[in-house]
């Protein structure tokens, strides 16, 4: 009950954030939103199914250039090429799902896999002219007042909620999905894939499912990001960096847990502007000193938090026996 | 190779400069009495670390000598520099950060993704952007009102680059019969690759392209690729290398005895930048660059040059220290004319910019209705003494083109 409230409490401080905020902290925002978001998806399969994805950029790139391809090629608005964005991602997770869990590719080898599809496809797209090869492909910035959700065009505040309403909605599903028969069969997975498969849990398709919903939900974000930047460049799509950003809050704020990839990114994105604001405040302007402070804070939290976060503050808050507990 | 070089000039003489290039902009009194005036907030945005972190540092060391001079000529302004990581998240975080510390106008962001992100920004909060540099064509295509771009786009560049080499050809008298294209597999290669192949057609150029070779930049060496490059007989090699790359095409060509008439980039970095010249000593002259260039004739070129030899001794005066300069002038040049640094005031006389006297080689700098300057104007520089020198067009020319090039084994 706790959790459920904390949870109501900040969605509620998101939601009315607009009113109180300027520009620059709505923009923080929207990062520590989009980074939560994408890091539950990359969430569904290294934290509750344990497969590890290093190259979750595929995806969200895929997404990004069918959606904004449709538009820009043939109008088609954003929110149809979402469908088509979506089941792209999703028969490339399931090529790679497939490829892998068939041929029992596993642990690094599965994630080298991962890796090596991403930048394939990085160096197919840079290859594609009709999608402006490496040098980029842009949407028209026709709109920039209003809200068209369709055509996923207007103002920013548009796609401050349009973010916030899907990572409410990527918190619900996955709740709703650890509550499952298919949420216990990942758990079983990733605990112990010998014993699950002798309990007679499918390991294959329990496996198969999280990769296909994980990408899928990926592609999603990648739509959001092509509408919201109206620019796309097979390196930053398709990127280790991106792939890296992905990650780097589910393993802050705990893997497997639903509020981790939430609280992971309200660490890590506030985290690096205040270190931008001490070191311009202290007078040390110094290009890259922010990264370093933050690759030690980093260092820092794994150290001493190797579960992340999230598992550390609920048994601080005393909410381990709370009925969301399992958050 | 005759070479001659403009004496250096001082903050005075800059100032002379200045108010003589002031009086055609219309401003002439203002200027001897450098009166003080408000000083316009200049948000700088340059991706000072990541992956183009060493472009951006040279930006900076650009915008960090000229508010010194700028204020000899009345024009004030208070630099605010962000660094934008490479990252295109970053870069509109940081834009609407310096927004909100009161910046009233932006400059950068030296790369197009970046810009683009940062544009949408200025365009939302009504606050004009200036680009240094950044080549994409749709930046200026989108219908902003707040965007003005000092830089030639792609297409632009690259058409520019090529065609330098027809006026090279003309002014020795001499034009190769064929050439092979190396370039870098690359990002930034297979970009530059793309563009040559569609604008090389059009140009009507007096020369074939015998082969294109593509080569991967971190590979150990690049015997083979020279090796393939030198078979196809082309005595004119067009090479699109970053800095390691083009040195190992060069020490390849050396072993392998390969010399065609002359190497020429049509706007890649590698042959200007100071590992080159230091690694290959001898061998990296003659090489030739086409884009781009700070025009050596111009005593506001001249003074920046000296300022900037001054606080850096050992840094590279190249292409990005140049427009990077230019975009604040363009700013502070703005706040003026328009007799305040606010954005609205600053958008009101933007459009009707009319710069004749400023650093970069080409015609004064002014805006189309798409706030893109048209009168940008790429040069041939080649290497001579470890150093880049001006060759073509023949009025900012600091030495005459060398063409065919010396071979490697007649070099003192």
């Amino acid at each position: 009950m706790k959790q459920r409230l904390a949870l109501l409490a900040l969605v509620a401080a998101f939601a009315l954030a607009p009113l109180a905020a300027g520009p620059y902290l709505l923009s923080v925002l929207m990062l520590v939103l989009t980074m939560a978001y994408l890091g539950q998806a990359w969430n569904i399969m290294m934290g509750f199914a344990g497969q590890l994805s290093l190259g979750h950029s595929l995806y969200g790139g895929l997404g990004a250039y069918v959606a904004a391809a449709l538009f820009v090629q043939f109008g088609i608005p954003g929110a149809l090429g979402l469908v088509a964005a979506i089941a792209v991602a999703v028969a490339a997770g399931a090529v790679i799902g497939a490829l892998g869990f068939r041929f029992g590719v596993k642990g690094v080898y599965f994630a080298l896999l991962t890796i090596a599809f991403a930048e394939f496809t990085r160096v197919l797209f840079e290859h594609i002219p009709g999608l402006g090869g490496p040098g980029g492909l842009f949407l028209p910035v026709a709109s920039r007042a209003g809200v068209d959700l369709l055509y996923l065009r207007g103002h920013p505040l548009m796609f401050y909620y349009l973010i916030l309403a899907m990572t409410v909605g990527i918190f619900l599903l996955c709740r709703r999905l650890l509550e499952s028969r298919l949420g216990f069969y990942w758990l079983a997975v990733r605990e112990d894939q010998e014993a699950a498969a002798a309990l007679g849990i499918n390991v294959f398709r329990a496996k198969m499912w999280a990769v296909m919903l994980s990408a899928g939900l990926t592609a999603a974000g990648g739509v959001f990001f092509a509408f919201y930047y109206n620019t796309l460049f097979p390196t930053q799509a398709f990127g280790m960096d991106r792939s890296i950003s992905i990650i780097l809050a589910p393993i802050v704020g705990g893997l497997g847990t639903l509020f981790g990839p939430i609280l992971g990114a309200l660490i890590l994105t506030p985290l690096g502007e205040t270190i931008t604001w001490g070191t311009e405040a202290l007078g040390f302007n110094a290009a890259g000193l922010k990264q370093l402070f933050y690759g030690l804070a980093l260092l820092g939290i794994v150290k001493f938090l190797p579960d992340g976060v999230w598992p550390w503050l609920r048994r601080r808050l005393g909410w381990d026996g709370d009925e969301d507990g399992s958050a | 190779m005759s070479e001659s070089r403009s004496p250096i000039i001082n903050r005075r003489g800059f100032v002379a400069a200045g108010a003589a290039g002031a009086v055609a902009l219309g401003m002439g009194g203002s200027i001897g009495r450098a009166r003080a005036a408000q000083p316009v907030k200049v948000g700088l945005l340059l991706p000072l670390s990541g992956s183009l972190a060493r472009e951006g540092q040279s930006c900076k060391r650009g915008a960090e000598v000229t508010p010194a001079l700028l204020a000899d000529l009345g024009m004030p302004v208070q630099l605010m520099i962000a660094d934008t990581e490479t990252n295109i998240d970053t870069a509109r975080t940081r834009a609407e950060k310096l927004i909100a510390d009161g910046a009233q106008v932006l400059i950068g962001a030296f790369e197009s993704a970046q810009t683009l992100a940062v544009a949408q920004v200025c365009e939302q909060r009504g606050v004009p952007l200036v680009i240094n540099i950044a080549a994409a064509p749709n930046i200026t295509e989108q219908g902003f009102k707040t965007v003005f771009r000092n830089f030639p786009t792609a297409p632009r560049l690259v058409g520019e680059g090529l065609s330098l080499m027809k006026d090279l050809f003309k002014a020795s008298g001499v034009t190769p019969s064929k050439a092979v294209f190396m370039h870098n597999n690359d990002t930034f290669g297979s970009a530059m690759a793309g563009a040559v192949g569609k604008i090389f057609p059009t140009l009507d150029m007096p020369f074939a392209i015998a082969e294109t070779i593509s080569y991967d930049g971190a590979a150990r060496d690049l015997a083979v690729e020279v090796g393939k490059a030198k078979a196809t007989g082309a005595d004119l090699l067009i090479l699109v290398a970053h800095g390691e790359d083009s040195i190992k095409v060069i020490r390849e060509m050396v072993k392998q005895r390969f010399e065609p008439k002359a190497i020429v980039s049509p706007g890649s970095p590698g042959m200007y930048e100071v590992q080159f010249y230091k690694t290959l000593g001898k061998y990296a002259d003659y090489s030739m660059t086409n884009l781009p260039w700070i025009n050596p004739k111009s005593k506001m070129s001249q003074a920046l040059l000296a300022a900037f030899a001054k606080a850096y001794p050992d840094a590279l005066f190249e292409m990005n220290v140049g427009y990077t300069f230019e975009a604040i002038l363009i700013a502070a040049d703005a706040a003026k004319r328009a007799g305040s640094p606010e954005p609205k005031a600053l958008l009101e006389v933007l459009p009707a910019t009319n710069i004749t006297d400023h650093v970069m080689i080409g015609g004064a700098i002014t805006f189309d209705a798409k706030g893109q300057n048209n009168n940008t104007r790429s040069a041939t520089i080649q290497n001579f003494g470890g150093k880049p020198l001006v060759v073509l067009p023949a009025e900012a020319a600091e030495a005459k083109p060398v063409f065919p090039v010396p071979g490697w084994q007649q070099r003192g």
